[in-house]
Formats: structure tokens, C-alpha cells, sequence
């Protein structure tokens, strides 16, 4: 039983078909790119299969069960994480703080047990802040814990976000472009953060532009145009593939 | 039956004062992405400078309405330099608090320098009656619909063809193209301001030979007025015409029909219900004015 | 010592009665006065800055809970003979509930529709209160409030008054530190800083906006219930949109999302009128005025102003350059 799937998903506004009957499939422990020219209803997909879009038509199936329309938050918490394309953090929380937002919707049961700080919270809190530290670290923010995060440079907000998604151990991680707008040395950064959660069997579906990334990390291509799939498979043999030539440059 | 016409033709008065004041903030919605709390206050002091210039300076009725127009039209343009540029940049909450509190700041001068007894602007077609098929009416709300309906069609012909309507509607659908090609967008958003504001002077003029003017008329208007841009889709200036009309008949209707002191009630209660039913507005969510 | 501060500064609080008959004879009375109505105030403010400040929503409903608290205990008081101990609750109840329900179609609008929908809202329940004269008395009030009485306290004189007042502002005071510290403050601020970026924390934006809008609601509504008891007397006027306005000063004067902030605007605002003896259309004209230009110049407010001024007095001289 495959991880994530959706079928026949659909979206459509004012007229417009953003997404058309996408069947789509990602294994556990996969690595895959959703590539296509701009306009081709990648975002659209993502934001309907993470609950801020309600689609149209279709299913969507995650870990076996239907999540078809399910609200953004609530997908969140059966383990479904994301970035945004336009970097999206907690501006005036520190980095630190950033993180613990994500992981505390796990950690608690009952709001009296919130307010009151009763040992077992404090116990919790202090593993967040634990855990939270080594991602930063892991991301190369370790430095940069307590300062807001309006403050940090949109490379390290982006590395923010990252790190903030994986802080709840999501099963299925979505990354919306995480190699755009930023400098060389921080795609390679990039790349080697998705190679290492993949190396420890996550699960990565991301949308990207930069096709040096997608061909040298992902292990499967799936190819969009106009909102339908028109090309799946191996990174070789999707970029040969007529079909995919002739959305990026036949027109 | 002729009841029930006569209460169609005093939704139709109230309609069209609606949707004289429900276009002005639609086009600043649509134009420069602003709802202007104070709004209503631009009519309330049209109103007022209408009545100065027919009962205290004696014009006649039309030079005394273009000089409310044209005066409002330029306090419309004073504002928008001196609040209105500043808090363009700034994010939703600040521009509602600053409108918000201009409101106040109007209404309350407006007690002040006027006092809070209604003035009343009678003019020879607000006494003038006439009866068609049974329903009597008095010629004002004739003058109302066909000014309003003069003056949908000017605004129509004014988007579509002259250079400043053209950028209004263009700043309306993608204001950072308009900047890129050349298009002056700080003289079009204050244009769009004094259009505004001289539109709502206009059903001042219009409307207070039959409603008085008193300086808390604008709250419950504003409120009018933005339920009609909200159901017609914001921004959308004929969804507004549409919704405000829909919201002047039904005014009517359940203040001759169900209780006139509640008729005040109706406009937030047909937002609220379209609203929980079809979010988008009657019209759903169009670009552009 | 921080605890010796707070006990002596608790104290002198409590002490306040004796300090102003001892320090302004023949003035006390009316400095009790504007105490209550600041203390009561700055607990409303508080309530709003719940919902404005710190999960933001820009709510402007919160002087239709205000006087659904107090008509609640006015009517009940008056009509029903209920005892100040169940018509207290019962005004906060009806609040909370009404928010609820209110809450639910206003949280599926968006921004300005929200805040023009709670305007709505607010209007629609003055035109209630003032026309439904069988019910509320309209113009004429709901006079004859009786003074608050539970069991063999009674609440009558002016300094009783103000141990009352004061008694509800440190409860509504730690109420809101409770309610916008750890956990739950951060998922308020999750809420108004990123709402796209909570739901992706799996934190629900409506839930918590929600949660906020009912506590701040009948809280509202508490404090409309306790300012009749002390005026004794309850006219549809009450519930203007003024309030919202003034609401709005206190809160951006002072600091959006600070307590302290809140209070000191609070002060600020009760207290200067009563020092300038402004006629109310004067005064509403200079807090139009005032509000405009804050949230232009000052969106921080005076609790800006004060963190701004004590850490350039923390850095050392040299970052002059």
C-alpha cells in the first residue's frame, strides 16, 4: 500500500483547470520530484493535498486513509509536513521558539494541562528544546537560536522552515521549492539536508524548478503541464522524454 | 398591491443611495485595496456642505449640489493626502483603526459644529408628488433613481474609455504591471479618492431632501455600503450597484412588512446569511473594477 | 526583593482608600470614583486586548458582550430578584454563549468582513437594546440596580467599591497572563503572527480564535455586570460603538499584547479626561485624533516607547556612531 496517493485529484478556478485528474503515487521512503513549466498547477497540488485548497474532485489517500479535503491543521497532525514557496516562519519568535511552535500540538492532551505546569509538561518542554537545538544545529542555525527570525537573511529563514517542518517527525515531508531564491552554496546545503532525511528513510516529496537538484537527488520525476501528469519515472529517462521537452520549450 | 409598489419604490430610493455610496468604496477597495470606515462621514459632510450652500447661502438646487460635490471631492482629495498615502503601506489593521478613528473624529466635530438636531433640506420635487398606477411617490425619488442610473452609466463610460478611468480599472487588476508601465499610481489612487468622496456628496444632494442630514448618518450607511461590496464580490463595482439594491428593497420591504425599528437589522442580516452560504460573494470573487 | 515589591505594592493598593482620604480630604470620593471606573476599565481592556492583541483578531463586537453582561444583571436584578451572586455568573454566561454563537458564522469571514461583521453585530444589538422597550426599558434604563450583596457582604460604600474593582482586575489580570504565556500564548501568537504557517504547525487557527473571542467575550460580559452594579443604573448608550473606539485607544496607547502596556493606556484614558473635564463630543473628537495618530506613528504605543527608551539606556555609549 503506497504511503500518499491521490487519484483523479482535480481543482478548478474561475474557469481555469489548475489541476486535471492527477493520479499520483509515492512509496515510503521515497524521493520524489513534481516538476513542470510555471503555471502548471504544482503549488495548486500541494496546497489541495495539504488541506489549504479543498479539491474539486478525486481522493486523496494518506497511510490508508482518506484525507480527501481534510483542514490544513489537522493534516498537519496525522504526520503530513510542509514548506511554503514564499519562506513562511514565526517572524517575531526566535528560531528556537520556531521550532517548539511546531512540536507542542503533538505534546499536549488537555488545556488545564496546559496551564497548569505540571511536571510531565516540564519533562516534554525540555525534550522539545532539545530536539529543537539539534536541528538547528543540523541545519547550520545553531548559532543564530535566539535572535527573531524576522531578523535572520532569507537563506536562513528557508533553512528555518525546513527545520521547523521536520520538528514533529512528519511521515511525508512536502517541499515547496525549497532551492529557489537562494545562492549556490545554500542549494548544495539543501540538497544534502534531502539526501540525508532520505538516507534515514523519510519520505520527500518536493516541487522544484531548478533541475540540476531534481535530477541528482530524486530517485522518481513526476512531470505537470496545464494541471495533467505527462510524464513519470527515472530522472534519465523523464528528461528525455518528448512530451517534457515540448511543455518546458515547445512553445 | 400599492403598498407593496410603494415600498418597492422606497427600496429603490434607498437602493440607489446605497449603491451611490457602495460604488465609492468599491472603487477604493478595487483601486488601491483600502475600506475607508470614514466613508459614510463623506456623505454625512456632503450633506452638510449641501445644506449650507441650498439653505444658508440660498443657491439654486443644482449649483448647490455640484458645489457640495465639488467641495467633498476636494476634502477627499486633502484626506487622502494627509491619512490615506501614509497608511497605504501599512497593513489591514492600522488602515481600519485610522479610518475607524477619523470617523469618530468627524462625527463628533460634526455634533459640535452643527449640533445634533437633523437639518431638513426641502426642495420643491420633495413636495412635488406624483402618482403613477395607484402608488403615490413624491418626484425627488424619481430625480434619485434616474441621477443614480446618470451617473452608473457616466462612471461605466468613464472606466472604459477616458486615460484616468482606464488606469483606475488597470490599477484595479494588477497594480504592480501599472507601475512598471508608466502609469502614475499615486495620482490615480488619489483620484480615485476624490471620485469617492464627490460620489458620495452626490447622493448627499440627492438623498437628504428626503432622509435630513444629522451627523450620525454615516455609521449605519458605511455599514450599508459595505455588506453591498462584500456580496458583490469587492471590489467588483457592478456586484456592489446589484447588492446594494437588493439590500435597499429588502430594507424596505421588512420596514413596512416586519418592524421599522429592526429595518436597520436587515443589511447585516442578509450579509451575514449570503455570506455563510456562499462566501465568495453573489457574484464570486472577480479582479478588477 | 521582587517579593517584597509586589507585597508592599499590593498593599499600598489596598490601602488606597486611607492613603486618599489621608493625602486629598474632601477629594476622596471622587478619586475612589475615577479609580473604579479605571480598575473596570482596564479589566475591559484587557479582555479586548485578548482578542485584538494576541490572537488578532480585530473584533469590534466586544461592546455588545460588555452590555449583554450588564442588561443580563440589570434585568435579572431588577425584574427577577435574582441575588448578585447568580446574576454575575449568569451575565458572564450569556455573554460567553452569544459569543460562541456569533463566533462561528463571523470566523468564516475574513479580515475586513470579520471586522465589519462584528461591527454589525454591535450595532444590530443597540438597535435592540433601544428599541425593544418592553424588554430593556430602552431610552428610559433599567434604574433602581440594587448594590451587589452576597450573604452578609454588602458592596455599598465607595472604597467597597473600589476593593471590588480592584479584586476584578487582578483576576482578569492573571486570568490573561495565564492565558497568554507558555503553550497556549504561543499558539495565540501562531495564530496572529502566521495563520497559513499554524495550520502547518497543526495548531487550529479557529479553535484558538475562537477560544479567545468566547473568554474575551465573557469576560466582557462580567465587567458590564460589575459596572451596573456600581452606577445602578443601565441605558442602551452604554453599548455604543464609542466603546469599541475607546477600547481601541486604551489598547494602542498603551501597547497592543502588553499588560502592563494595556493598563497604563487604560489609566491613561479614564484618568486624563477626568483631569481635563472634556465636554464627550470634545473628548471623542481629541481620542479620534489620538488613535489616528498612534496607530500611524506609535503602532507599539507608550509600552513601545518605554522598551525603546530602557534598552538604549542598557547599551553601552560607544553604539552612538
Amino acid at each position: 500500500m503506497a504511503l500518499f496517493e491521490t487519484r483523479g485529484l482535480t481543482k478548478r478556478f474561475l474557469g481555469v483547470t489548475a489541476v486535471d485528474a492527477v493520479d499520483l503515487t509515492v512509496e515510503a521512503g521515497e524521493l520524489v520530484s513534481l516538476i513542470g513549466p510555471n503555471g502548471s498547477g504544482k503549488t495548486t497540488l500541494f496546497n489541495c493535498v495539504t488541506g489549504y485548497l479543498a479539491p474539486d474532485e478525486g481522493r486523496v489517500t494518506f497511510q490508508g486513509r482518506d484525507v480527501t479535503g481534510v483542514a490544513a491543521h489537522r493534516i498537519a497532525r496525522l504526520g503530513i509536513g510542509r514548506t511554503f514557496q514564499l519562506v513562511s516562519v514565526f517572524p517575531r519568535l526566535s528560531a528556537l521558539e520556531n521550532l517548539l511552535t511546531f512540536l507542542q500540538q503533538h505534546q499536549e492532551e488537555s488545556l488545564v494541562g496546559r496551564l497548569v505546569r505540571a511536571p510531565r509538561v516540564r519533562r516534554l518542554e525540555a525534550a522539545a528544546v532539545e530536539r529543537a537545538r539539534s536541528l538547528l544545529d543540523s541545519v547550520g542555525l545553531g548559532g543564530r537560536t535566539e535572535a527573531p527570525a524576522g531578523t535572520l537573511s532569507y537563506g536562513q529563514r528557508k533553512l528555518l522552515a525546513f527545520a521547523a517542518a521536520l520538528m514533529p517527525d512528519p511521515d511525508l515531508l512536502l517541499l515547496d521549492e525549497p532551492a529557489a531564491a537562494v545562492n549556490p552554496t545554500m542549494i548544495e546545503q539543501m540538497k544534502a539536508q534531502i539526501r540525508t532525511l532520505h538516507r534515514q528513510g523519510k519520505t520527500v516529496l518536493l516541487v522544484e524548478h531548478n533541475m540540476d537538484v531534481v535530477m541528482d537527488i530524486s530517485q522518481r520525476v513526476i512531470v505537470l503541464d496545464h494541471g495533467q501528469k505527462i510524464a513519470e519515472g527515472a530522472p534519465e529517462v523523464v528528461r528525455r522524454d518528448p512530451k517534457v521537452v515540448e511543455a518546458y520549450f515547445g512553445r | 398591491m400599492s403598498d407593496l409598489l410603494e415600498q418597492l419604490v422606497h427600496g429603490l430610493t434607498l437602493g440607489s443611495l446605497y449603491a451611490m455610496v457602495a460604488t465609492g468604496l468599491a472603487l477604493m477597495f478595487g483601486v488601491v485595496r483600502l475600506i475607508n470606515f470614514a466613508h459614510g462621514e463623506f456623505y454625512m459632510l456632503g450633506g452638510y456642505a449641501f445644506w449650507y450652500a441650498y439653505v444658508e447661502l440660498g443657491l439654486p438646487y443644482p449649483v448647490a449640489g455640484l458645489a457640495a460635490v465639488a467641495a467633498m471631492a476636494a476634502f477627499g482629495l486633502a484626506y487622502e493626502r494627509a491619512v490615506i498615502r501614509t497608511i497605504l503601506a501599512r497593513t489591514w489593521h492600522v488602515q481600519l483603526i485610522a479610518t475607524l478613528a477619523t470617523s469618530i473624529t468627524l462625527t463628533n466635530l460634526a455634533i459640535i459644529v452643527f449640533g445634533t438636531q437633523p437639518k431638513e433640506v426641502p426642495t420643491r420635487l420633495s413636495a412635488a408628488i406624483l402618482e403613477v398606477g395607484g402608488v403615490r411617490m413624491v418626484w425627488q425619488r424619481v430625480l434619485v433613481l434616474v441621477a443614480a442610473v446618470a451617473i452608473f452609466a457616466a462612471l461605466e463610460w468613464f472606466v472604459a474609455h477616458a486615460r484616468l478611468g482606464k488606469a483606475m480599472r488597470a490599477m484595479s487588476q494588477n497594480r504592480e504591471a501599472c507601475a512598471v508601465v508608466g502609469v502614475d499610481v499615486q495620482q490615480v489612487a488619489l483620484a480615485t479618492f476624490g471620485i469617492s468622496a464627490g460620489l458620495a456628496a452626490a447622493a448627499a444632494a440627492l438623498v437628504s431632501p428626503l432622509f435630513s442630514i444629522f451627523p450620525d448618518v454615516g455609521a449605519l450607511l458605511t455599514l450599508k455600503a459595505f455588506a453591498a461590496v462584500i456580496l458583490g464580490g469587492f471590489g467588483y463595482v457592478r456586484g456592489a450597484i446589484a447588492a446594494a439594491f437588493l439590500i435597499g428593497i429588502a430594507e424596505s420591504l421588512a420596514a413596512g412588512y416586519l418592524s421599522y425599528a429592526y429595518k436597520d437589522a436587515i443589511a447585516f442580516v442578509v450579509m451575514v446569511a449570503v455570506l455563510l452560504v456562499r462566501p465568495q460573494g453573489l457574484f464570486g470573487r472577480r479582479i478588477g473594477i | 526583593m521582587r517579593a517584597t515589591r509586589w507585597v508592599l505594592g499590593s498593599a499600598a493598593l489596598v490601602a488606597v482608600p486611607w492613603i486618599a482620604a489621608a493625602v486629598v480630604p474632601g477629594q476622596q470620593r471622587y478619586v475612589l470614583h475615577v479609580l473604579i471606573f479605571t480598575a473596570l476599565y482596564g479589566a475591559l481592556a484587557l479582555s479586548y486586548d485578548l482578542v485584538v492583541g494576541h490572537v488578532g483578531s480585530l473584533s469590534l463586537a466586544h461592546p455588545a458582550f460588555f452590555g449583554l453582561g450588564a442588561y443580563t444583571l440589570a434585568l435579572l436584578a431588577t425584574e427577577a430578584r435574582w441575588p448578585f451572586a447568580l446574576a454575575l455568573p449568569a451575565g458572564i454566561a450569556l455573554a460567553a454563549v452569544v459569543a460562541l454563537a456569533v463566533g462561528v458564522p463571523m470566523f468564516r469571514l475574513t479580515e475586513h468582513s470579520f471586522a465589519m461583521g462584528t461591527l454589525g453585530f454591535a450595532i444590530v444589538t443597540q438597535v435592540v437594546a433601544t428599541n425593544w422597550v418592553d424588554f430593556t426599558h430602552g431610552p428610559l434604563c433599567v434604574t433602581g440596580i440594587p448594590k451587589p450583596q452576597v450573604g452578609a457582604l454588602r458592596i455599598a460604600t465607595l472604597p467597597a467599591f473600589y476593593w471590588m474593582g480592584l479584586g476584578a482586575l487582578a483576576l482578569v489580570a492573571l486570568l490573561y497572563r495565564g492565558l497568554t504565556t507558555f503553550r497556549l500564548g504561543r499558539a495565540f501568537h501562531a495564530v496572529r503572527d502566521n495563520e497559513t504557517l499554524a495550520a502547518a504547525a497543526s495548531i487550529d487557527p479557529l479553535r484558538y480564535r475562537m477560544l479567545a473571542f468566547v473568554i474575551g467575550g465573557g469576560v466582557a460580559g462580567g465587567i458590564g455586570a460589575l459596572y451596573v452594579s456600581y452606577v445602578g443604573v443601565l441605558c442602551p448608550g452604554e453599548l455604543t460603538v464609542s466603546l469599541s473606539v475607546n477600547l481601541l485607544v486604551m489598547v494602542f496607547l498603551g501597547g497592543v499584547g502588553s499588560l502592563r502596556g494595556v493598563l497604563v493606556g487604560a489609566a491613561a484614558f479614564t484618568a486624563l479626561p477626568e483631569i481635563l473635564r472634556m465636554a464627550p463630543t470634545w473628548r471623542m473628537v481629541i481620542y479620534g485624533l489620538l488613535l489616528l495618530v498612534i496607530v500611524i506613528r506609535a503602532p507599539d504605543g507608550l509600552e513601545g516607547l518605554m522598551r525603546r527608551a530602557s534598552s538604549r539606556r542598557r547599551r553601552p555609549a560607544s553604539s552612538g556612531a
